[in-house]
Formats: C-alpha cells, sequence, structure tokens
C-alpha cells in the first residue's frame, strides 16, 4: 500500500523536514540521490544542509556531517541555533560531525594533489563509514574542497562517480556543497560536480532595487517532477524557510 | 441608539466574519489608535488570537509606546517591523519586534510572518497589515498586488483572520481597486 513518503510507482522520499523544499519536491528528495547545494557565501548552504541532517536525526535517521572547510567545533559555535535542536542527538550517535581532515590523516593522504589511488582509497572510506554507521544521510561540506586536492577532472569524475554509486546503493542521501563565485557560470568549479549529480540545488543573493535578497532554486532533480522557479529564502531558528519570488513587473527578467 | 465607540465599532464588524477573513480596514486618520485598539484589545482577545502585527507606517515602538498608554498587554502582540531600520533609527529594540530591512522587501514581510505563526502554531491568529498606503509609497501597484494575493490567500488556508488598515486620505483608485480583489470584506468606520 502506498505510504505517505512512498506512492506506488515512485521512488521512495528522503523526506528532507523542511516543509518547503518537500514541498516544491511533491514530497522530498528521491531516496539515494547524491544532491549538489551549490552557492556563493553566505547564502545558506550550511544551514540548509545541518536542517537536512537533524531534521532526519530526529526521525531516527542516522546523519552523517562530514566537513572539510572548518573544524566542527568552530562550525557549530555558529551555526543557527534551531529550536528543534536536540543534544541528545550527537550523544546517541544519531547526528555525527566528523573532520575530514582526520580522514585524510587516517588514511595517509598527505599530498596536496590526490592521485587515483587515494581519491579511490577517499570515496571506499567515506563509503564504509557510511555502511558501519548505518547513515541514511550525509553531507560533504564541501565536495569543491575535496575536488581541490583531487584538481584532475578524470580523477574528480572517477571519485564522484564511486562516492555516488556507492552512497546511493546504500540508500543514503547526500548533499554536496559545492562553493561558487557568484558572478559564476554554471553551479560548480569544475563542471563535473552538476553533472554527475542527481539533483542541484542553488543558493543566490539577488540585488533588487539596493535591497539583497537570498534566493534558492531546485534547477535538478532526477526521480521526481519539481517545480524550478526562484523562492526567497530565510534563515531562522525555526528553520529554512520559503516564499515565492516576487515578480511584479518591478525588475527585468524577474530577477 | 447610542453611537458606538470607535473600538466598539472595530471590534463589532470583526466579530461578525467568519474565521479566516481578509479584510480592508478603511480608517480616518483621526481613527487609526482607537482602531487598533478595537482591533487588538478587544476583538483578538475576546477570540484569544495571536496578533501578529506588520507595521510600515510608525515604528513598532510608537504602537508600543500607545499600547502601554492604553493598558493593553502585548503579551501576544508580535511586531513586524518594516520602518524602523531604514528610519536608522538607535532605538531600543522590544523582544516582541522583529526587523525587516525595508518595506520594499515584501518576500521578507512574508517570511517574517510566516515565522511567527510557527512560533506559536497552536494559538489562532490575527495578521494586520499596517498599512496598504504606506507599503504603496515604497512598491509598485503590480509588485503589492502579487505580495496580498499570495500572503492572504497563505493566511486564509491557515485560518487567520487578516485585516488590511488603508487610511481614507490617502487612498487611490489603484489602491481600492487592490483590496476589493484581495479582501473578503470592506470595513467602512462612522464618522
Amino acid at each position: 500500500m502506498p505510504t505517505k513518503e512512498h506512492d506506488a510507482g515512485e521512488r521512495e522520499r528522503c523526506v528532507t523536514g523542511i516543509d518547503a523544499i518537500d514541498h516544491i519536491l511533491n514530497g522530498g528528495i528521491p531516496r539515494g540521490n547524491t544532491v549538489l547545494v551549490s552557492g556563493s557565501v553566505g547564502t545558506g548552504k550550511t544551514s540548509i544542509c545541518i536542517e537536512f541532517l537533524i531534521r532526519g536525526a530526529l526521525e531516527g535517521e542516522n546523519s552523517l556531517y562530514l566537513s572539510v572547510t572548518e573544524p566542527t567545533d568552530k562550525l557549530l559555535k555558529n551555526v543557527i541555533p534551531f529550536d528543534f535542536f536536540d543534544e541528545r542527538l550527537s550523544k546517541q550517535g544519531k547526528l555525527q560531525f566528523v573532520d575530514l581532515p582526520k580522514i585524510y590523516e587516517e588514511l595517509g593522504i598527505d599530498k596536496e594533489d590526490m592521485d587515483f589511488k587515494e581519491a579511490r582509497l577517499l570515496a571506499s572510506r567515506i563509503a564504509s563509514i557510511v555502511e558501519e554507521q548505518k547513515i541514511r544521510r550525509l553531507v560533504l561540506d564541501s565536495v569543491t574542497s575535496v575536488c581541490y586536492r583531487i584538481k584532475d577532472q578524470e580523477r574528480i569524475r572517477d571519485f564522484l562517480l564511486r562516492l555516488g554509486t556507492v552512497l546511493s546503493a546504500k540508500g543514503c542521501t547526500s548533499l554536496l556543497v559545492s562553493e561558487i563565485r557568484s558572478t559564476e557560470e554554471g553551479y560548480s568549479r569544475w563542471g563535473v560536480e552538476e553533472a554527475l549529480a542527481d539533483g542541484v540545488i542553488v543558493t543566490g543573493n539577488l540585488e533588487r532595487r539596493g535591497d539583497l535578497l537570498r534566493t534558492l532554486q531546485i534547477v535538478k532533480m532526477r526521480g521526481t517532477s519539481h517545480s524550478r522557479a526562484k523562492y526567497v529564502l530565510d534563515l531562522t531558528t525555526s528553520g529554512v524557510l520559503l516564499v515565492p519570488l516576487l515578480k511584479g513587473g518591478s525588475v527585468a527578467g524577474g530577477g | 441608539m447610542a453611537e458606538l465607540s470607535v473600538p466598539a465599532e472595530v471590534s463589532e464588524k470583526l466579530s461578525g466574519l467568519p474565521v479566516a477573513s481578509a479584510v480592508a480596514l478603511h480608517l480616518k486618520a483621526d481613527q487609526y489608535f482607537d482602531a487598533i485598539q478595537g482591533m487588538i484589545d478587544r476583538f483578538a482577545t475576546k477570540k484569544d488570537l495571536e496578533v501578529i502585527y506588520v507595521t510600515s507606517t510608525i515604528p513598532s515602538q510608537s504602537i508600543l509606546n500607545a499600547m502601554e498608554a492604553l493598558e493593553i498587554s502585548v503579551e501576544h502582540i508580535w511586531f513586524v517591523d518594516c520602518i524602523t531600520q531604514i528610519m536608522m533609527s538607535q532605538a531600543k529594540r522590544h523582544p516582541h519586534s522583529i526587523v525587516v530591512e525595508s518595506p520594499t522587501m515584501l518576500e521578507n514581510i512574508m517570511l517574517k510572518v510566516e515565522f511567527l505563526l510557527r512560533k506559536n502554531p497552536d494559538r489562532s491568529a490575527l495578521v494586520v497589515l499596517d498599512s496598504i498606503n504606506s507599503l504603496a509609497i515604497h512598491n509598485n501597484t503590480k509588485i503589492l498586488s502579487e505580495f496580498l494575493h499570495i500572503l492572504v490567500n497563505n493566511l486564509r488556508a491557515r485560518g487567520a483572520y487578516t485585516v488590511i488598515i488603508s487610511m481614507q486620505e490617502y487612498e487611490t483608485e489603484e489602491i481600492r481597486n487592490m483590496l476589493v480583489l484581495v479582501s473578503d470584506e470592506a470595513v467602512e468606520l462612522g464618522d
């Protein structure tokens, strides 16, 4: 019988718990999808990802945050104090934060430039953590930083393909944070990331008559129909909130 | 029959409306504070509503001061203040007041209203938009109509009352048409 999460003939959904995103995606991210969350600085990527993990952990799904760019203790000090956050989630192991540099160290990856073997070793290590810990939601913040160390497009493609395939096979829904410049075309630094991802969520800043609005747009999501409209975003203690971007004929091209 | 005071008239007219109604309240400038008293102290208190008061006319602190003078409790009143920030005022912020940077950031007004509704999910709400005339100073009619259309329909779906204040002295044909389009009732107060 179809369930709330899983209608007949449709893929099972990972209900993000962020109401507006679940609404846009007609029920959530198809389970096992690898989704690129792409945007320039200060557009809300990390907050969206952390809410995704907390909401999952609250529903009993083991959730893992892999931090590359900043130590997790520093990150946690600066994160929005969500009303729904429960400290017991970390103690129970439902919500885990791991610094990726520690994994590099453990694997003996000490060179600036990762070769094929090391990139594959890293993908395998992440996969084994996901399997051992029965992780259902994963965030890699950021995939851009990992790709910086892999450098070569072929190696990046190989790493992302392996990672995406293995996570999907384990039913783990993952968000890969992609850092782009506000002036950049496309949704990732190397172009490979967006091509391999099952979904692309883009956050941005929209300047309208001197006002700066945070925006979110889902441009791609395999396995579900969805709105491709642009929304305005607010990061609150109640979580990420979205409303439609008003067009009103006031901005050429509607922003 | 004795003529009703403005607060009593406002309260009586709002009380006669079905839940989730959207009302255009046409006021004269000298009825302003009496009308606020009628909406908040009488109508919302009687119906046990949480009030979300969006102000783009005067700073929330001025309304709070007036409420204090009228001995109105602010326990269940929350402000979305769209004017204090652009005044660059150093005024102390009340804990029940959330600032929107500018009355042109209409999406952010909707987001703050949504945030406050989520803060008190178990209580019914009255959302006051004060006023359509001041919002019209900062926004063109097209975007303002779109904003009202989305906001009012969203509030209606959530069972909240919406009151859109319009100052009669500053009403234009465009504003009147806009209000007719989005509201279920137009309430005009007697002299």
